[in-house]
């Protein structure tokens, strides 16, 4: 297809240049121009990190084709601050703590910026509506409703200018003050510039081949017509490790790209360099591997049994990680028990969603220094990691860490670097790896599903006397950090609560389902789910208020752990205390008295969501007048 | 009424940086030209908001303002090992390692305008960019004692590493010192669930939460709030689902996060139960501020309609499905 000769006037500038035609506007905007403020989160038109202004309308430029931007006036998130200084938007956004990765908020501010053009008075509730089709996955948005309503009343006038400054903070005491974050400006008004963001003179761009199999033996891989294609510089595959082979976070047992057999559907597999994307995307038709599918195993009690599909030699059993935790005797405790209540809790694989996709550059600088670009949240692990794996001293490595645009865990596997190493040493070229929503997906970590069996025995008292727990927990193709969830696991399940009697074991266990890793709250969010539910169960079966089995249980200051540590001041009871104070709670037994409660509906709720607020909002406001 | 109200509460506890083996940070401090300072470590700015912590933290304790602080960025060529974000341990690991180097570099300046003042340097005091000496008429922007303490060659820096006294588990029984630090914290949930639909909505949620010491509340509620709407996602919407292996919900058209629409409001509570090991009395909140929030909306949806979901998440179809078996069950009683 020929090019595209465009014309629009973008961010007050007559732009005419050519364009491809497969491109979108967000492409030709980021690409061409680079105005990289405004940021590609899925290109599905789902989270509106990508929103821009065209004729004054705000659309998803990963949705627009080019052509359809054809002769029209488009601002971008750059065209708010132009003279450098930020909107009240914007500043509103910095005072009230609204962005926190940041990586949605350029989207989010002309996501609000249109609101209040729409209606300078919305109230929160139209505001949020406003917004619907913005995702972030930081900040809860309570501070971006803040931060817009807050913009909004200075720009009314209700509210004065000197609101969105600084507070005073006296004698240079800055400890428990709210002073702003000094990277929100560069984070909302579009500045900052993450590993997507960035360019290198002579930039080369990768593309990742990727497993279609489960589990599979490669017979061969032929990467020979793809390096023959015009504009790819090289294709890597495991035969390029140069040293020894092997990322984890506790055991290092995924290749850098699979080696001998593939244990997962997206896992690496070879990878491209070339001089544009769309180059390499082509050249990744032209690898050729010969797959044998191998039995596969996707459930964690089948991948126990024996005769199961065996993932890795070194565990036949393809246990991963088993910790075992025990105090006392629970037999004895649930023997002297009033009452014994078991049952089982489940929980489903997340994904991070972290707004950022994975990308990185990595170049060899003048002194023979492979240097890795990448949103990273372990470099310090990574860099040794690499070392082993690329055969050269840690001095001859280094990891830069780019701005996180989310992370959450997700982020601190070696997913990708290791073949960003490889490339660039294989080309002397910088090369950058940006990964599709879609791949970020399939081929990244996962909160680790779990299956958990929980017997509680209690006397009538509400005092526990014994608490045995397993829980057995998916960690897919590779160990990643299921060692380390496991043990977090099983040293939180029982909670902060003193029981004489203790039996946990928490087991990670492999199988070809995409590999489940470090998540926020490690383990701990499963147990907690199981041992809390139970709790209440327990409180209805006895009769108490949640709060108060709670406190019968309470560790208090100086008590022993169920690893038997000994702790010093606990804050257990302050914090019961405290939210069921500021909640207003009304105490009883869990006997679903919903219906009966008195202490529902305060101010401190929000309303119910109705869709249509912000007519019902214009339909008053039109009534008044 | 089709739809219901309820409330249901849950507590937690979680330990402060890397488990179970001995974690450790370092940092780089200077007090600089015209009274800038400046930090470098291996920190990892993830979105909570440490670069602030930090600049907050060093103007603190160097007597400068935080907008005067520069961080050098993470680059394991340039900085020193600080190890990795997670483990709610960066407030922790680093803040208390940068609070140690600028006393160093604090101190090594103080020592130097003490001697030219000829007063004794623990009268000396700083802060917002100023030094002076108490009960006296001692006093110079920060700027000109940098400038003072050059001249006499001496350059005011300090360095610090903070490490921590834990130990692994045993393999039989689990005994061991995982942490030297540990959070509590507690919610309460209210919800309305839609009797006729099965949607559930989480209205607000009140969390109280210690963190040891809040070095900025703003960013402590924001770590909460975050928290708890990813913990919603998991309790009401999201699944990554496989088939063989394979995914069905590969992108974010199928693989449903929480929106503006759908998230409660958030009642912050700031405990503060000072860690008394760092030098700092801060602990963290990032992971345990979304540890009871699952349980709590799973507890108020028992309160709300009877039905307990054992089995997340708690969609529209499950908890209808869950309604409907709980009406079966009472009318066959009846």
């Amino acid at each position: 297809m020929p090019d595209l000769q465009f014309t629009a006037t973008i961010n007050g500038r007559k732009v005419s240049r050519n364009g491809k035609p497969h491109q979108r506007l967000l492409d030709f905007i980021r690409d061409d121009l680079n105005l990289t403020g405004n940021k590609e989160g899925c290109g599905a038109g789902e989270c509106g990190t990508c929103s821009v202004f065209v004729d004054g309308v705000l659309m998803k430029s990963c949705l627009m084709p080019l052509a359809k931007a054809q002769g029209k006036t488009i601002e971008t998130v750059e065209a708010l601050a132009k003279t450098g200084e930020l909107s009240v938007l914007q500043k509103a956004f910095h005072k009230a703590g609204a962005s926190q990765c940041g990586y949605c908020i350029p989207g989010m501010v002309m996501a609000a910026t249109a609101a209040l053009r729409a209606n300078p008075f919305a109230d929160r509730e139209e505001i949020k509506e406003r917004l619907g089709g913005n995702i972030c996955r930081c900040t809860g948005y309570q501070k971006i409703f803040d931060a817009v309503e807050m913009a909004r009343d200075v720009q009314n006038g209700s509210l004065p200018a000197t609101a969105l400054f600084e507070d005073e903070a006296e004698e240079g005491d800055f400890i428990g003050k709210n002073i702003r974050r000094i990277d929100a400006p560069s984070k909302v008004s579009g500045r900052l510039k993450y590993a997507a963001d960035m360019i290198m003179p002579g930039l080369l761009h990768v593309q990742v081949l990727r497993s279609p199999h489960a589990h599979a033996r490669i017979l061969s891989i032929d990467t020979s017509a793809a390096e023959a294609m015009d504009g790819v510089e090289a294709v890597i595959t495991s035969a390029d490790v140069p040293g020894e082979d092997g990322f984890g976070v506790f055991v290092n047992d995924q290749p850098v790209m699979a080696r001998g057999k593939v244990r997962y559907v997206g896992e690496a597999v070879a990878a491209v360099a070339a001089e544009d994307p769309l180059i390499a995307r082509r050249a990744l038709g032209a690898i050729k591997v010969v797959y044998e599918t191998l039995p596969a195993v996707f459930d964690p009690d089948e991948a126990m049994r024996p005769g199961a599909p065996v993932l890795h030699d070194y565990a036949p059993d393809n246990v991963t990680k088993h910790i075992p935790i025990r105090v006392g005797d629970v037999e004895n405790g649930f023997a002297e028990s009033d009452l014994v209540v078991e049952e089982i809790y489940s929980t489903q694989p997340i994904e991070h969603a972290y707004l950022e996709p994975e990308a990185g550059l990595a170049y060899v600088d003048h002194d023979g220094v492979v240097t890795i670009v990448s949103p990273d949240q372990n470099v310090t692990h990574h860099r040794h990691m690499l070392a082993r794996i690329i055969a050269k001293p840690i001095s001859k490595v280094r990891f830069i860490m780019s701005p996180v645009g989310g992370g959450f865990g997700g982020k601190e596997d070696m997913i990708y670097q290791g073949m960003l190493a490889l490339l660039a040493m294989k080309t002397q070229r910088p090369v950058r790896l940006v990964f599709t929503r879609e791949e970020s997906i399939v081929s990244t970590a996962k909160r680790h599903p779990s299956r958990t069996v929980l017997r509680m025995g209690l006397a009538s008292d509400g005092r526990i006397r014994a608490f045995q727990m397993k829980m057995l927990c998916d960690g897919g193709a590779y160990g990643l950090s299921t060692e380390g969830v496991m043990r977090k696991a099983a040293i939180l399940a029982a909670g902060p609560y003193v029981i004489p009697n203790v039996k946990i074991d928490t087991i990670g266990v492999y199988t070809n389902n995409t590999p489940s890793g470090a998540f926020r709250s490690f383990g701990a969010l499963q147990t907690a789910f199981a041992t809390e539910s139970h709790l209440d169960i327990c409180a209805e079966r006895l009769g108490l208020d949640p709060f108060q089995i709670r406190r019968i249980n309470a560790m208090r200051d100086g008590a022993l752990t169920h690893t038997k540590a000994k702790l010093g001041s606990v804050s257990l009871t302050r914090a019961l205390d405290a939210v069921e104070k500021a909640s207003g709670w009304e105490t009883g037994a869990p006997v679903s008295r919903g219906a009966s409660r008195s202490d529902l509906n305060s101010d401190e709720i929000r309303p119910p969501c109705a869709l249509g607020a912000r007519f019902a909002a214009a339909e008053k406001q039109e009534a008044a007048e | 009424m089709a739809r219901k109200r309820g409330r249901g509460m849950a507590a937690c506890w979680y330990g402060i940086a890397r488990t179970a083996v001995i974690d450790r940070a370092a940092a780089w401090a200077e007090l600089d030209d015209g009274g800038s300072a400046k930090i470098v470590t291996g920190v990892t700015e993830i979105g909570e908001g440490i670069l602030t912590v930090l600049a907050q933290i060093a103007a603190h304790e160097m007597g400068v303002k935080p907008e005067h602080v520069v961080i050098g960025d993470n680059d394991t060529a340039r900085a020193p090992e600080a190890s990795h974000a997670g483990a709610s341990r960066q407030t922790y690991m680093i803040g208390n390692a940068v609070a140690l180097a600028s006393r160093e570099a604090r101190k090594r300046l103080v020592e130097v305008v003490a001697d030219a003042w000829g007063v004794e340097a623990d009268t000396i005091r700083t802060g917002n960019g100023e030094i002076w000496a108490e009960h006296t008429n001692h006093r110079m922007p920060m700027g000109e004692a940098v400038h003072l303490s050059k001249s006499r060659g001496v350059v005011p820096v300090g360095s610090a590493s903070f490490g921590t006294d834990t130990t692994g588990l045993d393999p039989v029984d689990g005994s061991g010192r995982p942490w030297q630090a540990y959070v509590f914290g507690a919610q309460v949930a209210e919800v309305e669930v839609d009797t006729i639909t099965g949607e559930v909505q989480v209205l607000g949620i009140w969390a109280a939460h210690d963190v040891g010491r809040a070095v900025n509340p703003q960013g402590v509620e924001g770590q909460i709030e975050g928290g708890i709407v990813q913990a919603l996602g998991q309790a009401l919407m999201e699944d990554y689902k496989l088939t063989d292996g394979r995914t069905t919900t590969s992108g974010l058209a199928k693989y449903i996060l929480p929106t503006a629409l759908d998230v409660p409001r958030v009642n912050s509570i700031i405990i503060e139960d000072p860690d008394p090991i760092g030098p700092l009395g801060v602990k963290g909140v990032g992971e345990p501020a979304m540890v009871p929030t699952i349980p709590a909306i799973m507890n108020a949806i028992y309160d709300a309609v009877g039905v307990r979901i054992t089995d997340l998440p708690a969609t529209p179809e499950k908890v209808l499905m869950a309604i409907r078996e709980k009406e079966q069950r009472n009318a066959m009683q009846a």
